[in-house]
């Protein structure tokens, strides 16, 4: 419900929820799409891609998403929607000029598509290609414009960003708007906002210039670029890639309650392999009940396949196959320190320029340093704590001033700690 | 521009903006300068943004590690044992209810067990939040606790008071925090209390006005006649507090002069006259007040408009006085004084003379009566010049205060007054009030419209049947709310109430 864009949509939307005005309602990966009996004769046309987010109505509402999409989602969400094979022919159109159907057609064990279908569905991608691409000139023609004016300029906020963040979202580029509506806050952070808020204007700037030279990209890296701008890769196309089979350890679970679709990060740690892997849970709701892998709980391990997601590094991944019930596992035991990490981070930002945050499994001591806290480790060595969101106490209390084994991620802020052990006991901090 | 560009040259000029600082980037600071020939050299704004992007490039992937700061050490390792998982997630749901919380821990404490570290922060909090939990977190702290609680101020004054580890090196009377202070005076106390005593007087006019009546409050221990000449100069002091915490040490030193002076004012108050075949009692109502009572914390004002200057004053003379001097002066048990008729309709200053004094000198034979005889309250007579019958029965004996609550759960309809004096009856509650109250909660089931006192009995209910003995009452409660006609919040009330005994049953079992 988060996303809806406020209350009086949000009412709406509960009252259109439930099965009553839908017809010709399905799912497919993560797009939904569905008929909404509307006040006229015709009805409303609602898709919805959830991955992105993005979404289409027919009906005149200015509001966005209106609240046709809104129950959509919700429905979907309370599993209304069948999954579907086929979306209709109004769907299918949208559909294909988001998705990269060219990518999907290369999958291997895919049965072959009939040369019509994979040149139309290479016309649709060169469509996207074409509406993105439009879209992040627009955008770096703005990202000069905000240098050559000045940097206060950006004070209003989100006021300032809005415009070009919803340019963004008709350009199929999600990724990108969801990256300016997140730094819409940066002039509201105090002193030296203006030295990161070009930082993040830079790193736009930067991806605008890695897409113009997709075609010349080494492919992970136009992988990571590609997932940056916000490409859908369907999660079908995900679980035909390699499976990587191990007993994963949960190590944490963070809800992304900010954002347009409200998420649920997972962080696993493979207990043989040694893998960090990150599953993405997206629920309009915020509630995950309905989803199996988000009710992981930190501190148990389950014995199954994940495959990765295209890119290097490769963190984000799905859960195919599961060879065991989650049970409950010991505590782990972290090989790295702090400048262990930092190495890994530094190595994972050569592959990925606009990565945001890495996973932590370090042994230390939490301790007090000036206003804030210190992690640190055995070597002598600490990184600052980030306690923003969190609360630091029951870190302390665990600790007990000893050494205390964490997991959390890892960012330029300092470290979040997400989860502690009190001896074999997986605490969410 | 000569010297290679720093983040923080490009930063200045963006946050002014090109159009009014023109910058030529030819060459970059640190290791983003290897990368400068890749800069947009057609648009100055699209160079800026290219050599932001390799310095902040450079500053994301090499942030600098820290040296550890010095934390402070280690707790010292417990060796009472950790509360086991199950307990914990029975203390976590009780975190919602604090009078439940307290009876866990102290459940807990009694049993030898300490709080697992991950539930201090919220113990803790709580202990400053209510001043009521600070002695049950207190019990469960162990050394993880007090190391905790010695991080954070708050945490520090809730519970440092209860926990202070005392060293007996005499610095901390002379530097200590307040708390440790207290604690410090109070093992000396327990170890020689002259010199406690002592200690205090020397240094009591270097003291603040609230750390004398703090202090003081250490000499309750181990109090004597010898205490007296002290207490007397706290008596004269200029914080009020301090004066009513001398006045209440002296009045429970029997032979005190403040005692005696305190007899010498309600001697006369009343006396015993035959008129017309009966016995009365005969007030002699005092005429003024001298400096003497004021100094003995007579209070000349009365609490209400509704009682005067003169009968209020007698009221609190008999409240001073104590309750054996009636008997032996006027020849007569309690019982018979309790029942004589006063004469010029005095009855309620006078009784409320007794009242106060059988709680403030917890008299359960004086209390016993009094209940019997006097009213729940009177109108226009607030706890301090009449105490509730809670209060009074809180001096009786454990048998009689049962006895009393389950014959005031007899009413079809109590009073709320009666209800919440037998709610407020201490657990585990014996067989005869379960009975009686589960009657009444099942009244009320079947009550459209429930008396407001309700909500109460059945939480006291939830935290006061015994969770383990013979009967179920988990079970019985549910029958309870099985019987409901509707299933309205009332009834989840109950099934609440009901998981609450099971919760219990299950934590008892836990400190096996």
């Amino acid at each position: 419900m988060a996303l809806a864009p406020d209350a009086s949509s949000r009412q709406a939307a509960a009252k259109l929820a439930g099965p009553a005005p839908w017809a010709q309602a399905g799912a497919a990966g993560d797009v939904v799409w569905g008929l909404c009996a509307g006040s006229g004769k015709l009805s409303y046309q609602v898709i919805a891609d959830v991955s992105g987010p993005a979404y289409k109505c027919s009906c005149p509402s200015r509001k966005f998403p209106c609240k046709h999409t809104v129950a959509l989602l919700l429905n979907w969400a309370d599993g209304l929607v069948p999954e579907a094979a086929q979306p209709p022919a109004f769907a299918e159109s949208w559909i294909a000029g988001r998705a990269g159907r060219a990518d999907r057609a290369a999958a291997a064990d895919r049965p072959a598509a009939t040369a019509d279908q994979e040149a139309a569905a290479a016309r649709r991608a060169g469509q996207r290609r074409a509406r993105v691409t439009a879209g992040l000139a627009e955008l770096d023609m703005w990202l000069r414009d905000q240098v050559r004016a000045g940097l206060s300029g950006a004070s209003g906020g989100y006021r300032h960003m809005e415009p070009i963040a919803a340019r963004m979202v008709d350009a199929q580029a999600p990724g990108v708007a969801a990256a300016l509506r997140d730094i819409a806050g940066i002039p509201a952070s105090g002193d030296g906002w203006t030295g990161r808020l070009l930082g993040e204007y830079a790193q736009l700037h930067m991806l605008v210039r890695a897409h113009g030279q997709l075609d010349t990209l080494p492919a992970d890296l136009a992988a990571v670029v590609k997932s940056h701008v916000g490409y859908t890769v369907a999660r079908d196309d995900v679980l035909a890639g390699p499976p990587v089979g191990d007993r994963w350890l949960v190590l944490a679970a963070r809800d992304l309650l900010d954002g347009a679709i409200p998420a649920r990060r997972i962080w696993l740690h493979g207990q043989r392999t040694a893998r960090f892997a990150m599953l993405l849970i997206f629920d309009p709701r915020g509630a995950f009940g309905a989803h199996r892998e988000a009710a992981l709980a930190p501190g148990t391990a389950v014995e199954a396949d994940l495959h990765f997601y295209p890119g290097q590094p490769a963190l984000r991944a799905v859960m195919g196959t599961r060879h065991d019930e989650p049970g409950p596992a010991s505590r782990p035991e972290p090989s790295s320190n702090i400048r262990h990490l930092l190495n890994e981070w530094a190595a994972a930002l050569a592959e990925d320029p606009w990565l945001a945050s890495w996973p932590a499994l370090l042994s230390g001591v939490p301790v007090p340093a000036g206003a804030g806290w210190q992690f640190a480790d055995l070597s002598g060595q600490a990184a600052a704590l980030v306690t923003e969101g969190t609360d630091i106490w029951p870190l302390v209390a665990i600790s007990g001033g000893a050494q205390v084994t964490i997991a959390g991620e890892w960012s330029t802020d300092g470290l979040r700690p997400l989860t502690a052990w009190h001896g074999d006991t997986a605490v969410t901090l | 521009m000569t010297t290679p560009a720093s983040y923080d040259d490009i930063v200045t000029t963006a946050t002014v903006g090109l159009n009014q600082r023109p910058l030529a980037l030819t060459s970059l600071a640190g290791p983003a300068g290897a990368h400068a020939s890749v800069l947009d050299t057609a648009d100055p704004a699209a160079a800026l943004l290219d050599a932001a992007a390799l310095l902040t490039a450079a500053r994301r992937a090499g942030p600098l590690t820290a040296t550890a700061a010095t934390g402070p050490a280690a707790a010292v390792p417990d060796t009472a044992p950790e509360l086991s998982p199950l307990a914990c997630s029975v203390i976590t749901v009780a975190l919602a209810d604090p009078a439940w919380l307290a009876d866990l821990l102290t459940a807990a404490a009694a049993a030898g067990f300490r709080a697992a570290p991950p539930l201090l922060p919220a113990l803790l909090d709580w202990a400053a939040r209510a001043r009521s939990m600070r002695p049950a977190v207190a019990g469960v702290l162990g050394e993880r606790g007090r190391w905790l609680a010695a991080r954070r101020t708050d945490w520090q004054l809730a519970v440092g008071t209860h926990s202070v580890i005392v060293s007996e090196d005499p610095a901390v009377w002379e530097t200590g925090s307040r708390a440790e202070r207290r604690s410090w005076l109070a093992a000396l106390r327990r170890r020689d209390p002259a010199a406690a005593r002592d200690l205090l007087a020397a240094g009591w006019s270097g003291e603040t006005g609230d750390v004398r009546a703090e202090l003081l409050k250490v000499l309750t221990a181990g109090l004597s006649e010898a205490d007296e000449a002290f207490l007397e100069v706290a008596l004269d002091d200029r914080k009020s507090s301090v004066r009513q915490v001398a006045a209440g040490l002296l009045a429970a030193i029997p032979s005190s002069a403040f005692n005696v002076r305190a007899v010498g004012r309600a001697a006369g108050a009343l006396r015993v006259e035959r008129r017309a075949l009966r016995r009365w009692l005969v007030v002699n109502l005092p005429g003024s007040y001298d400096v003497a009572a004021l100094r003995d914390e007579i209070s000349p004002a009365p609490p209400s408009a509704a009682i005067g200057a003169r009968a209020w004053l007698l009221t609190q003379f008999i409240a001073a006085m104590p309750l054996g001097e009636w008997t032996a002066r006027l020849g007569l048990d309690p019982a018979s004084l309790v029942e004589m008729p006063v004469q010029g309709g005095f009855r309620t200053d006078v009784h409320a003379g007794w009242r106060l004094a059988a709680t403030r000198q917890a008299d359960a034979t004086w209390a016993a009566l009094l209940l019997a005889a006097g009213e729940d309250s009177v109108p226009e007579r607030p706890p301090a010049a009449w105490p509730t019958s809670a209060q009074l029965a809180a001096a009786l004996p454990p048998d009689a205060r049962v006895a009393r609550a389950v014959a005031l759960l007899a009413e079809r309809r109590p009073s709320p007054e009666a209800a919440e004096e037998a709610a407020d009856c201490p657990g585990p509650w014996p067989g005869r009030l379960a009975d009686a109250v589960l009657a009444q909660l099942g009244r009320v089931a079947r009550d459209p419209r429930p008396p407001h006192w309700s909500g109460l009995m059945l939480r006291a209910a939830a935290r006061k049947l015994p969770p383990g003995g013979e009967r179920d009452f988990a079970a019985e409660l549910r029958a309870l709310a099985a019987a409901c006609p509707d299933a309205g919040s009332w009834t989840s009330e109950v099934r609440r109430a009901a998981d609450t005994i099971d919760h219990r049953r299950r934590f008892l079992k836990e400190l096996r």
